[in-house]
């Protein structure tokens, strides 16, 4: 896949256009900036990942561009072409609706859309197949276990099938082995689908395995410190973390993110 | 779905209580017109029920409790969630609401017989706001203790309000409003009754008012035990209502 130049403004084929934005949180009147502001652009199936400190605004990013928030300046432009609900989102832990079923949660964009009843059995078999959770259809959320609940939170994030999906340190509630398993069927599920990710994680090694650009953002006040262009070969698996290029990167990301304050 | 175990458990209570109650009645001797033996009891439900007055009682009271019921459990859970959606409105309304839930509503069927009259509409204001505060109080918790992370996915599958409160916030905040209808439950028992006592000239509670007018504790004593199996069935309903409604809540489940 060519590489496009990093840090660099809105172009054809970009799916996320983030110009300017900004974001002032109002605290019991005192005014709290939580970023800076902040202008990138990403490109139709690039998987990005976002890391920085807590506080340096990067689930704000995520969600200001989910439209959860309001931008204080700035605007961003999501989608290639007219989309009905352009973004999927992936929360921390998996907020699923505890009174319905996997199967109900993962249908439940599709309900809300109005799809037709037959179209959306299909594609609910098809992500239910997709995310691994074939035979847990009519289980309740609280019966699976983390990793399971996180595999049907995403399976409904891609159900209306939006271009852009957004994960919010989607693995962090999970178990180490887990979060590698995760990872690998995240890899595998952007591949299959082509969307774009952008995914906001705390570990360096997760950012540099997963992603083909690394945001690093730096804390109070948050804002885009640097980008990396991740050139691992792709398929990855377990052999790219012998890789030395893979260290290197993950040596120099945790180094920007120890120091705070990394050169430019 | 009713699980053997309660039933039994249930039974043999209440066979425990008939026991000694026949056996205070008949080998002890208390007196009939204090307390009637089980038998003559019966007998008086059943002379009762024969003429078909029994059944038009029963069935007035269960009208007023099921519609007091019903109408108090719309009216809080709809109030609850305006004070939720509009905060100012809650500021402005906690104050006035917290008189009025304390305030004892017992003490107001009088008046509410002056306002309504001897029929249906009296039993029903006072079983109404007996229900009402319990259900505005759960269902408002249920409410606020909503994850507001839900609220995110209603924006972003951009829900309108109707559909929001359909899909999340109503299912979210039942296990709060059965709370509420639990007390409310009980509660719209009493009151069903206690309108029954005060004025009108139908239900279990005029029929208790009867009997004890008219010296006829076996009536009387038949009265309170339909009134009392009367609970037991509400309980049992709200109950039943519950497990199948928030089986995904359910926390002992394995």
């Amino acid at each position: 896949m060519p590489r496009a130049p990093l840090d660099r403004r809105g172009a054809d084929g970009d799916v996320i256009e983030i110009d300017g934005i900004s974001k002032v949180f109002q605290l019991r009147g005192k005014s709290v900036p939580a970023l800076e502001p902040l202008t990138h652009a990403v490109p139709e199936g690039r998987f990005v990942a976002v890391v920085g400190p807590s506080g340096c605004g990067k689930s704000t990013l995520l969600r200001l561009i989910a439209g959860l928030e309001t931008p204080t300046s700035g605007t961003i432009r999501l989608g290639a072409g007219p989309v009905k609900r352009p973004v999927g989102f992936v929360f921390q832990d998996a907020v699923l609706l505890p009174w319905k079923s996997v199967e109900a949660n993962i249908r439940f964009p599709l309900d809300t859309a109005g799809v037709e009843r037959a179209r959306a059995d299909a594609v609910v078999r098809e992500l239910v197949a997709l995310v691994g959770l074939r035979g847990f259809e009519q289980t309740l959320p609280r019966q699976l276990s983390g990793g399971m609940r996180q595999r049907a939170a995403i399976a409904r994030a891609l159900a209306d099938d939006p271009p852009i999906l957004l994960m919010d340190e989607p693995f962090s509630a999970v178990d180490l082995l887990t979060r590698e398993t995760l990872n690998d069927e995240l890899l595998r599920i952007w591949q299959r689908t082509g969307k774009t990710v952008m995914l906001v994680t705390h570990s360096v090694e997760e950012a540099a395995y997963l992603a083909d650009e690394v945001m690093v953002m730096s804390a109070r006040p948050g804002r885009l410190e640097r980008t990396y262009a991740i050139g691992l070969p792709r398929p990855r698996s377990e052999e790219t973390k012998l890789d030395r290029a893979y260290h290197e990167l993950v040596a120099a990301l945790r180094r920007d993110l120890r120091g705070g304050e990394a050169a430019r | 779905m009713i699980r053997v175990r309660p039933v039994l458990e249930y039974g043999a209570a209440f066979a425990v209580l008939v026991t000694a109650w026949w056996y205070a009645s008949g080998p002890m001797g208390m007196p009939p017109y204090l307390l009637p033996s089980p038998q003559a009891t019966v007998l008086a439900l059943v002379r009762e029920a024969s003429t078909g007055s029994l059944a038009g009682h029963l069935a007035f009271t269960l009208r007023s409790i099921a519609l007091g019921l019903a109408l108090g459990a719309v009216a809080g859970v709809a109030l609850a969630y305006v004070l939720y959606r509009v905060p100012l409105l809650s500021t402005l309304l906690d104050g006035p609401l917290v008189v009025l839930q304390s305030a004892p509503k017992i003490a107001l069927a009088p008046l509410f017989v002056v306002w309504f009259g001897l029929g249906l509409e009296a039993k029903l204001a006072l079983v109404f706001s007996l229900v009402f505060f319990p259900v505005l109080i759960g269902a408002l918790a249920g409410l606020r203790a909503i994850d507001p992370r839900l609220h995110d996915i209603a924006a972003l599958l951009r829900l309108g309000a109707i559909r929001r409160f359909a899909a999340i916030d109503l299912p979210a905040a039942l296990p709060g409003i059965f709370v509420g209808l639990k007390v409310g439950g009980v509660q719209a028992l009493v009151g069903a009754i206690l309108a029954e006592w005060i004025s009108g000239d139908r239900g279990l509670g005029f029929l208790m008012t009867f009997a004890a007018a008219t010296y006829r504790a076996p009536l009387l004593f038949g009265a309170v035990l339909l009134t009392a199996l009367l609970g037991v069935a509400l309980h049992v309903a709200l109950g039943l209502a519950e497990r199948r409604l928030l089986a995904w809540n359910d926390a002992d489940e394995r």
